[in-house]
Parts: C-alpha cells; structure tokens; sequence
C-alpha cells in the first residue's frame, strides 16, 4: 500500500509543481481529443440528421452499421490508420504517422459513430409538432432543416460530449498512430501505460487525476445538456 | 358578395383504408369567420391541415384564391397560419417563440410587433417577453403560440380547439383577439370547437363535421 500512497503525494507534487513533462501529455490529450470532437461533430451533426429525419431506402441498414461501429475497438481503428498512414499505405506520403494529425483522424473515426448515431436518435426524437409548427408560420425546406437542429442543439452538444469522453480515454489509437514520442504526441493515457510499465507510479496516478477530472468534468457537462434537454 | 377564398369539391381524405374526410363542396369568403363542431374523430383536424396547406387530399378538388393547392406559391403559402390544439413552442425566449414568422420573412427588427402581439392575447410583454418556453403555464404557452400567429397578420388563421385548455378569461382574450384580426386585417378564420355557445359568439356561420360529411347547423 506505501507505494500507492508515495505515489499518489508524488503525483499532487508533479501537479502542483507544474511538471511539464506531465503537462506536455495534457496538452497534446486536450488538443488532439479537441480537433478530433471538431471534426466528429462536423461530419457527423449533419450525416446523423440525415439519418435521422429523412426517409429513404437504406436507412435501416445505415443504422445498424453506425450502432455497430459504436463498439469498434480503438486498436482495430489504430490498426487500419497505421495501414492506410504507414509509408506502404495509401496516405503514406502525406506523413501523417506519428502526429497529432495523424491521431486526431483515427480519433475522429473513434467519434463519428457516437455523434452520427446520437444525433439521429435525437432528431428522431424531436416533437413530432415540431414540423408542422414550422411550417405553418412558413418555413422554407432549409429553413426547416436549421430550426430542427437548432431545436435538438442540447442534444448535438450532449452527442459531442459523449464523443469528448470516449476520445479522451482512448489509448490504442494514440499509442499505434502517435507513437507515444515524448513532447510530441505523448497523451495522458500512453503516459499511463508506459510510466506503470516501468514502475513510475507517481507520473501515472498524476495523469490518471487529470484525466478523472477531464472524464468528471465531461459527465457534469452532459448531465447539464441532459437537464436541458429536458430527458 | 365575399370573394371566394377556398373552394373544395368533391375532396376525400383517406388514411390506409378508412376514408376519413369526404366532402361535397365547401366555399369559404375571404373576411368570414367558420366555426366547425363535431365529435372527436370525425375528420375536423384532417380538415383543417388541408386548408392550412400542409396536407394533400387524396381525391377532390381544392382551391386557394383560385390556385389549385399544389400550385400555391410560398408568398401565398405564408398568408396561411393554424394554431394547432396542443401548440408546439420553441426551445427559445417567448420573444424569440413570437418572431420566429416574421424573422422567416426576412424581418430583423420585430420588437414593437412582438410587443403589440403578446397585448393582443393579453401578457405584459415587459413580464413574458424575455421569459423561456420552460417557464410558462399551459394558458400562456397557448396564449404565445397565438400570438406567434397574430403577428403575422395572416389572411387565413386557423384555430383547432384554441379555448380547449385555458380559462375562461383566457377564452374571451382568444375571442377578442380573434375578432380582431378580421376586423382589422379581414383576416378569414376557421375555427374548431367543443364549445357551441362560444362559437356561436364569434361565428357567421358553423358547420358540423360527422364521419368525414360536413353539414350546416342552424
């Protein structure tokens, strides 16, 4: 037990300290995992609305490979980045492996299912008043279209920080992409695992609290959307 | 004599393989005001969304200002409003809620027409105004919605139940605001309601929708 205990006094230190070791990891985790949920909502907001509001033959099937993809296991998505990100590999040549790029694309893989599958349910779940209201005082199709979403917005911010917490936490992506390079694309979780692996308990508990924080803070975001959203 | 403004004939509805609209002929003048009666499940609501553009007939004819229904321009579409019986408001302010139609139109500066509108159906706008949508109660959440709708000054305002759920102060503001309109604007008005007495107020004629058939009542 001492030897958690040291560490976890040792991992306050680094922290109040400011390590920048430590802080080199948060701040590739926060700007990786950021332009990954950027990317994820992006693409995803409007695909998942599709999904979601539209009628059209194919849908059901879209669906059940979105739900599928929900469990795809960040190894398998790190797996064919590599593939495809490797000198070898279609994308070979735009260097992407081993940079936060790199990362944020297999993340925002990781992301695209969560947003796209979220945000369809919750276009599916808008009032089905909501239409007819619309169209009534006159909307146009587009303007039909930016109201709904406005209207769902609680729960498009809800689907991206769903998406922010399965990112953050992710390691496999990072460590097969990223490569964990010290100062460069080094992030909490590969932090963890390599640090615990050689027996530095201290630098792990420390990022493991930050990265608590960042899943705590994450959970209190989206039990206010949920709140909002009135569920 | 009115100029026509709807002219059906001939027109069913129908909704897998229950016919649930089917009517002959029904003018209506521009400037009138329609009561509609009739039991819950008799067609009225069907009615209503075909006349307010949203819904296409399955058979029959039907005219708006002589343009059949789906020939009818946006501009002429937006001359058209209906306030359903249990309204849908936005996740915004009540402000936000009331310009929403006038905004669609390309109207930035809606602040004074908000502000007449929500006098109209009797809320102080300096109270509701700037209030959510979370923090109304049934009779105000209805009382915006029409609001949302007199704002518009529309030429066809159609009411489905719009005295269902409130009070009986709340039902004579509707009234008074619903006169209004066509005394002002020669808004024409279709409305449904349970309650004869109140239609009979407000009314120049009243119809009485049975099995999809509309008949007249005296």
């Amino acid at each position: 037990m001492d030897y958690i205990l040291s560490g976890l006094i040792q991992a306050f230190e680094l922290l109040f300290q400011g390590n920048p070791e430590t802080y080199s990891a948060v701040k590739t985790t926060v700007f990786a995992s950021s332009l990954s949920v950027g990317a994820s909502m992006l693409i995803g907001a409007p695909l998942g609305f599709c999904l979601g509001y539209a009628r059209f033959p194919g849908a059901r099937p879209i669906r059940v490979v979105v739900d599928t993809m929900l469990s795809l296991p960040t190894v398998v998505i790190g797996l064919l980045c590599y593939a495809f990100m490797s000198h070898r590999g279609p994308l070979g040549d735009l260097g992407l492996l081993f940079t936060i790029p790199g990362m944020a694309i297999g993340q925002t893989i990781l992301g695209l299912p969560i947003v796209v599958a979220l945000t369809a349910s919750a276009v599916e779940n808008l009032d089905h008043r909501l239409k007819q209201t619309l169209l009534t005082l006159g909307a146009e199709p587009h303007q039909l279209l930016l109201t709904s979403l406005w209207e769902a917005r609680f729960a498009l911010a809800l689907a991206g920080a769903a998406a922010y917490g399965r990112i953050v936490s992710e390691v496999g992506i990072s460590m097969m992409i990223g490569g964990n390079i010290k100062w460069h694309t080094r992030t909490i979780t590969t932090a963890i695992a390599m640090e615990t692996g050689k027996g530095q308990f201290a630098v792990g508990i420390a990022l493991g609290l930050i990265l608590i924080t960042l899943a705590l803070l994450v959970n209190l975001a989206m039990s206010g959307l949920k709140r909002l959203s009135g569920q | 004599m009115k100029e026509r403004l709807y002219h059906l004939k001939n027109l069913t509805q129908v909704y897998g393989d229950r016919t649930v609209l089917d009517v002959d002929r029904l003018d209506i003048q521009i400037g009138t005001i329609t009561g509609l009666i009739g039991p819950n499940g008799s067609g009225k609501s069907t009615l209503m969304r075909i006349l307010a553009l949203l819904e296409k007939p399955a058979a029959g004819q039907i005219t708006f200002q002589g343009q059949p229904l789906t020939k009818v321009p946006l501009d002429l579409r937006r001359q058209v409003t209906m306030l359903s019986q249990e309204p849908y408001l936005l996740k915004r302010s009540v402000q936000a809620n009331v310009s929403y139609g006038l905004k669609l139109r390309g109207i930035s500066d809606t602040r004074q027409q908000v502000s007449r509108a929500l006098e109209k159906v009797g809320l102080d706008p300096k109270r509701f105004a700037q209030r959510s949508w979370r923090e109304l109660s049934g009779g105000e959440a209805q009382r915006v919605a029409l609001a949302a709708r007199l704002v518009l000054k529309p030429q066809v305002l159609l009411l489905d139940e719009p005295t269902a759920s409130v009070d009986r102060e709340t039902s004579g503001l509707i009234r008074h605001a619903a006169l209004d309109a066509r005394n002002r604007w020669g808004t024409t008005l279709i409305i449904i309601s349970h309650q004869l007495t109140w239609l009979r107020q407000i009314a120049d004629r009243i119809l009485s929708m049975d099995y999809g058939r509309l008949t007249p009542v005296h």
